[in-house]
């Protein structure tokens, strides 16, 4: 076994902060527009209508975020050195997919410190399906020495209907990635910054507690009927043909759906139905978005 | 003769869309030199490594002779475009087509001459539509593009004899280039031929073919593990996909924290293999050790691929580590309640009706079995406890498993423990099968259970599609009674079965469970017995003579006569039973009311007599066998009738002018076929 000390030394130390502002700067210069996270409760940087709905239609679009990503049944309330309700997404969407994707997505690496030479860079067959999105696509995982870093999809359907020309869609797990880079066996232990500050500091209060909502203290009561307002407000504004306001609805609603996955109290049979309706919205308004582009 | 080269190179081709890619090619292709007449010397070499997929053939005809024909052109009254169509159609003028007398009216017709034809110009016309013929399980677009590929499609190299063979593949137009470094697609080099360029790989370490690639790895880890004195146990599917992911393999043997050995083998086993695709090793007395072999697709110069794989192990050991401690020591007793919180399925209630179902269920089988009920029925109670563990839910592939490691742990008998580990199997038709008979009961009564429950709200599987893969469930739960060899009252189950779901107010028709899902078990066993390589007919015929009660009957009979009816034995009882059969069949007509009972006192000869006397030793003899029925010597004793058969043909007519007597002595052959019926009804067997 290599050293830990020498492991150490091998690998130049970028903190938390420091990868997403290279991660930035990288693809700001590959022509992105750099836009700032959604500011709703999402399970994934593909949520953002940036990816949802820019994905739909002829024309180009080229974009680069940050994404929190909200997966309330994967809270482990702070014990868990891998697991977190909440987490970071790097998310790259552009159309149409440049033929030269593979190497800017190599060379992003390379700019946070991971170069492609000196490591075992797989593409690792997963194609990639959301069924609330309607949205499908296939790709890969992209392992870095065995831990994956990166979903790279190319998108042929999102809010079921079938892309042209097709989106390629590059999702980074910032907290893997840097556990990797800074060689952390504990998410809690990565540095944030060069202040020292950890994850911990920033994090583990929010874990323990949002842990203790989703899985004991959300009101499921009240969050059925949230969810049933959300889905009220959001099929009003499809009539009104008005789709981002109707989008964020839904996402309101699908968020509403995971906390009460994560307390347990949807059935199998009622999960089928629930995502169900969170898709038949995000069609109708996929559609309206399309109508509202020419 | 000349060579044909062609190199696809894309981004990484999943291994399956690999397999499934060189096989359609290879098909394709020899399609289509076939219907061209295109000869090859030697065969189609298809290689892959995920980004490339390589056709080279070594020899084939450099040009093909087409032999003159006739071609029929439209009729001469036939408007004038059909004529212009099939000029286009030959690329010929009008003057070469003349007009001919035929018995449908008068055509124009085209004397094609002879014709040498460059296999060039027909690979340049036709490649392009022959690889749009693959048929990609899965495949897609990209870009701007309407080409679906596996993956995107991104040069085609296409040489015959060192020229370029040029073609448009949609946006895609072949050369002699291809890129030669797959990550960042920088480099582009030429190739004359296949020779060189197999060279220019092999120096960089790549190994275009797969089967020697896999050849490598093979021999790779078996050095590596044997300087280690470890082995990995070979799994075929692993070794095929790892073989296609990879094109410069490296074995690197990594090892990780020794303390997770504490953790249940499968669950190291599953991290290591079906997440990571490593493979696991175990030591000279099979047990698990802390090294793993990682196939890493490049050298590992700093050492910081071997670092990262381990990394990675130990982070998700730890994962299972946490659960592992916390899911052991869950009461599973107290935890059976908590079943009524898990729908099992929609209309057949939750796992805790399930488990009360099974409980009773297992309990009947174990009179049978001879074992002990309370042992069962604690089995039965907790055996689905674990689907609530952490464990199951990240590796849902060990439920059952985990069940049985939790009752171990608790103190459990380790009967009940294993029948709790076990009685998910067998899976289907590879799987293990479980030899001791508490896990017997209990994967029995747990298939039984859910056979009657989906065929009870109507879930049978349809011709196409099976989603609760029922057909497996069945396989399995035949190979169970099977080849353990268990007389079990399949029917009287499967009634006691749709009682207890009554008694749990789920009402279902039991005669068409009974009908239904008896046909369908059989109809699994006819699959079953077909897999063991026995005659059809034998299937039929021992199918029909028995029922689902005895499917042991059914299984040995059948083996052991499609193992003995070539021999003189065998022969003897179906030409004696097709010989009486036959001639009862022919009289049948006279509507006689043949019921198989001779009158001795109308013999009028020893033959009748002897051949009454046979039968009656046949019956004595099937009645005295019991359980422990010896099948050669039941076909043995049938065919020893064969003296006394031929005897009665040779010297007796049936067809008596007396009718009483005639009547007689079609008894006596009834009552001969009768006596056969005891193995089983031979008449649809073919001689």
């Amino acid at each position: 076994m290599v050293s830990k000390k020498k492991a150490k030394n091998l690998k130049a130390f970028i903190s938390f902060q420091d990868t997403i502002l290279n991660l930035q700067k990288y693809w700001s210069k590959k022509g992105c527009v750099i836009l700032q996270p959604y500011d709703l409760e999402v399970g994934a940087g593909t949520f953002h209508p940036a990816t949802t709905l820019r994905s739909l239609g002829p024309k180009p679009w080229k974009t680069a975020y940050v994404q929190p990503s909200r997966r309330p049944s994967d809270g482990r309330y702070g014990e868990n050195p891998n697991r977190l309700q909440h987490y970071y997404q790097f998310q790259v969407l552009i159309k149409p997919s440049p033929k030269d994707i593979k190497k800017m997505y190599l060379n992003s690496l390379s700019s946070i410190g991971i170069r492609h030479e000196e490591h075992d860079i797989r593409f690792v067959e997963d194609d990639w399906e959301s069924p609330t999105l309607g949205a499908a696509g296939l790709g890969w995982e992209v392992w870095c020495d065995g831990m994956e870093v990166t979903q790279f999809t190319y998108f042929q359907q999102m809010a079921g209907m079938e892309c042209n020309p097709i989106s390629v869609e590059i999702t980074y797990g910032l907290e893997r990635l840097c556990m990797f880079i800074q060689n952390k066996k504990n998410v809690f232990d990565l540095i944030w910054n060069d202040e020292g500050v950890l994850y911990k500091d920033v994090f583990h209060q929010a874990e323990k507690e949002f842990s203790a909502y989703n899985f004991e203290y959300a009101n499921t009561d009240n969050l059925f009927k949230i969810f049933e307002m959300l889905e009220g407000e959001a099929k009003s504004l499809i009539e009104k043909k008005i789709s981002l306001p109707a989008y964020d609805q839904c996402l309101k609603s699908s968020h509403v759906f995971n906390i009460l996955d994560a307390r347990g109290v949807i059935s199998v049979a009622q999960r089928a139905e629930y995502i169900a309706r969170i898709r038949d919205l995000t069609k109708e308004i996929g559609k309206i978005w399309v109508e509202t582009q020419n | 003769m000349s060579e044909f080269f062609l190199e696809l190179f894309s981004e990484e081709i999943p291994s399956k869309l690999q397999i499934n890619a060189r096989n359609d090619l290879i098909q394709i292709l020899n399609k289509f030199f076939d219907d061209n007449e295109i000869i090859i010397k030697g065969k189609i070499n298809i290689y892959s490594i995920p980004n490339r997929l390589i056709v080279y053939i070594n020899k084939m005809s450099k040009d093909v002779t087409k032999k003159a024909e006739e071609i029929r052109g439209p009729n001469i009254n036939a408007p004038e475009k059909a004529l212009e169509g099939f000029l286009k159609s030959n690329k010929i003028g009008k003057e070469k087509v003349i007009k001919k007398n035929t018995e449908k009216g008068i055509f124009f017709f085209y004397n094609k001459p002879s014709q040498k034809i460059k296999t060039y110009d027909l690979l340049k016309d036709n490649i392009a539509s022959l690889l749009l013929k693959i048929s990609w399980k899965k495949s897609m677009k990209w870009g701007n593009h309407d080409l679906y590929w596996g993956r995107p499609l991104k040069s085609i190299l296409c040489l015959f004899d060192k020229k370029i063979i040029e073609f448009k593949l949609n946006h895609l137009q072949s050369s002699n280039k291809t890129f030669i470094d797959k990550d960042l697609e920088d480099e582009v080099k030429s190739f004359n031929d296949f020779k060189s360029y197999i060279k220019f790989f092999k120096q960089k370490g790549v190994i275009i073919d797969h089967n020697k690639r896999k050849e490598f790895i093979t021999k790779e880890i078996n050095k590596a593990t044997n300087q280690k004195k470890i082995h990995i146990n070979l799994n075929e599917k692993l070794i095929e996909e790892i073989t296609n992911i990879v094109e410069k393999p490296k074995i690197l043997v990594c090892e990780f924290n020794k303390k997770f050995l504490e953790i249940p083998q499968e669950i190291l086993i599953i991290t290591m293999q079906h997440h990571q695709k490593y493979f696991p090793t175990f030591d000279n007395k099979n047990k698990i050790t802390n090294n793993f072999i990682v196939v890493a697709d490049c050298k590992d110069k700093k050492g910081l691929v071997k670092l990262g794989n381990q990394n990675v192990v130990e982070a998700r050991l730890a994962d299972a580590e946490f659960f592992w401690n916390r899911n052991k020591s869950q009461n599973l007793v107290k935890q059976v309640s908590k079943l009524k919180q898990i729908n099992y399925f929609k209309g057949l209630g939750s796992y805790f009706d399930k488990i009360q179902r099974v409980r009773k269920l297992s309990g009947i089988i174990s009179d049978e079995l001879l074992i002990s009920k309370e042992k069962i029925e604690i089995a039965s109670s907790i055996c689905k406890v674990d689907l609530m563990s952490d464990l199951v839910a990240e590796f849902p592939e060990l439920q059952g498993v985990m069940g049985g490691y939790f009752a171990r742990e608790q103190g459990f008998d380790e009967e009940i423990s294993l029948a709790v580990s076990e009685h998910y199997l067998p899976s289907g038709i590879d799987s293990k099968v479980p030899k001791k008979p508490y896990s017997i009961a209990l994967s029995l009564s747990d298939k039984i259970d859910s056979l009657v429950g989906f065929f009870g709200i109507n879930l049978k599987p349809t011709s196409s599609k099976d989603p609760y893969a029922l057909r497996r469930m069945t396989i399995s739960l035949l190979r169970l009674i099977i080849e353990n060899q268990k007389k079990i009252k399949l029917r009287d189950l499967i009634n006691y079965s749709i009682n207890l779901y009554k008694e749990q107010n789920y009402s279902f028709d039991p005669k068409l469970i009974n009908d239904e899902l008896g046909d369908f078990i059989l109809d699994r066993l006819k699959n079953y017995l077909k897999d063991k390589d026995i005659r059809t007919d034998i299937i039929e015929c021992s199918i029909n003579s028995h029922g689902i009660d005895d499917l042991i009957k059914i299984f040995n009979k059948s083996l052991n006569l499609n193992k003995n009816i070539k021999k003189d034995f065998g022969l003897d009882v179906i030409a004696i039973y097709k010989r009486s059969a036959n001639i009862l069949n022919s009289e049948s007509k006279l509507k006689l009311d043949i019921v198989g009972s001779a009158d001795p006192g109308l013999f009028k000869n020893d033959y009748e007599k002897n051949l009454y006397k046979k039968i009656h030793t046949i019956r004595k003899y099937f009645s005295s066998i019991g359980r422990d029925e010896d099948y050669d010597e039941s076909l043995k004793t049938l065919s020893s009738a064969k003296i006394e058969v031929n005897e009665f043909f040779e010297n007796v007519i049936v067809n008596d002018q007396e009718e009483i007597i005639k009547k007689n002595r079609l008894e006596l052959l009834k009552m001969l076929c009768k006596s056969f019926d005891n193995y089983f009804n031979f008449s649809k067997i073919e001689a």
